[in-house]
């Protein structure tokens, strides 16, 4: 009798640790369908991206937005800038930190208050930003893979100040080195070159392409 | 030693018992819209590094090896394709927005690049994972041109 009950509970945890395979798939699965619902609507947002920055570069950036975007576009743009400082400084943790901040303010970004067209670009650049924000904020200790996450972040967010405005002068810097050479992008509140990509090892390494009002 | 046979009959139950818990295949058997194939341009050659080296964890369709129907195998090997098909899915990469389609492809390439990918344990019951200096080149090369199709489209 005592042998069957240890039998049965053997088989029970097992029982209990595949149906956590199983259950986990079928989570998978479900975050997989909505994806590809969203897939139509962003697709088109891509192509007006383009057209509002075509616009811009001729213009600087006029924000039309209200100003509840505005400040959110702000805690955006000031979360990111933490982060690049903390790149800057080779501070692993501070990275992490500022990217779950970024992440979180992402969250909390109250997408009524824009206009349909405003909307489209901002949910295109979200949708990528937040990923990357989000696995620099899981990666504290792997400075390499966060400024990877870095690298593509910095184009969406210089993608959103150019669509939204930004919030304060901002300087788009260009690390030429980066990436085997192909360069990187990213924005400085400070016209002194400081690289995020390399940190102490080559500071000052890189130019200032463009000055966003 | 009666003991010692206790345990080892619960074992041996135990291990007959999860045999029957198999779990769901990764096998759609059929190319959707969104698969990569549909999506870029890939030369053959691409085609075979991708299909030994990643779809069986990063796509759909699972080659399942004969180990995977012995458990607890079979579990260790859908956690890993569950774990890489939330990070990259070749299958449905096109239902992404093109910026998205960019970073995933770089985030590969970075991890050709510093050997990270394929897993070291795949690569040691998969010989043909292993990858060439010259393969992984090849790769490379090629994710570029499609970064830059995708980014010409935007």
């Amino acid at each position: 009798m005592k042998r069957l009950a240890v039998a049965l509970a053997v088989t029970v945890i097992f029982l209990l640790g595949s149906n956590e395979v199983i259950l986990a798939q079928h989570e998978h699965h479900e975050v997989k369908s909505t994806d590809k619902d969203d897939s139509a609507p962003k697709h088109q947002g891509k192509n007006e991206t383009a057209v509002v920055k075509k616009n811009d570069d001729t213009t600087k950036t006029s924000p039309k937005v209200n100003a509840k975007v505005a400040a959110s576009i702000k805690e955006i743009v000031g979360s990111y800038l933490q982060l690049k400082n903390a790149l800057v400084n080779d501070k692993t943790n501070e990275s992490a930190t500022a990217g779950a901040a970024l992440e979180t303010t992402f969250k909390k970004f109250d997408k009524k208050e824009l206009a349909p067209q405003q909307k489209k670009v901002y949910e295109d650049v979200e949708d990528d930003a937040r990923e990357h924000a989000e696995h620099i904020a899981a990666n504290a200790g792997k400075i390499e893979h966060q400024r990877e996450h870095f690298d593509m972040l910095s184009k969406d967010i210089y993608d959103l100040v150019k669509t939204f405005g930004s919030p304060q002068l901002l300087y788009k810097d260009f690390c030429p080195m980066y990436n085997d050479n192909k360069g990187a992008i990213w924005l400085s509140e400070k016209k002194e070159i400081r690289n995020p990509y390399y940190g102490k090892k080559m500071l000052t390494c890189g130019s200032v392409k463009e000055e966003i009002k | 030693m009666k003991r010692a046979k206790q345990i080892l009959f619960v074992f041996l139950i135990a291990i007959i018992v999860i045999q029957f818990l198999q779990p769901a295949r990764n096998q759609s058997g059929q190319a959707v819209q969104s698969d990569i194939s549909n999506t870029y341009s890939i030369p053959d050659s691409v085609h075979t590094l991708l299909g030994n080296a990643c779809f069986d964890c990063h796509s759909n369709n699972t080659n399942y090896p004969w180990y995977s129907n012995i458990q607890p195998m079979g579990w260790l090997i859908e956690r890993d394709i569950k774990n890489g098909k939330a990070k990259l899915n070749f299958s449905e990469l096109g239902s992404l927005s093109s910026r998205r389609q960019v970073s995933k492809l770089q985030g590969v390439e970075n991890r050709i690049k510093d050997g990270t990918m394929p897993l070291s344990s795949y690569q040691f019951m998969h010989p043909s994972a292993r990858l060439t200096e010259e393969e992984r080149q090849v790769l490379v090369d090629w994710i570029q041109k499609a970064q830059d199709t995708i980014a010409s489209q935007r």
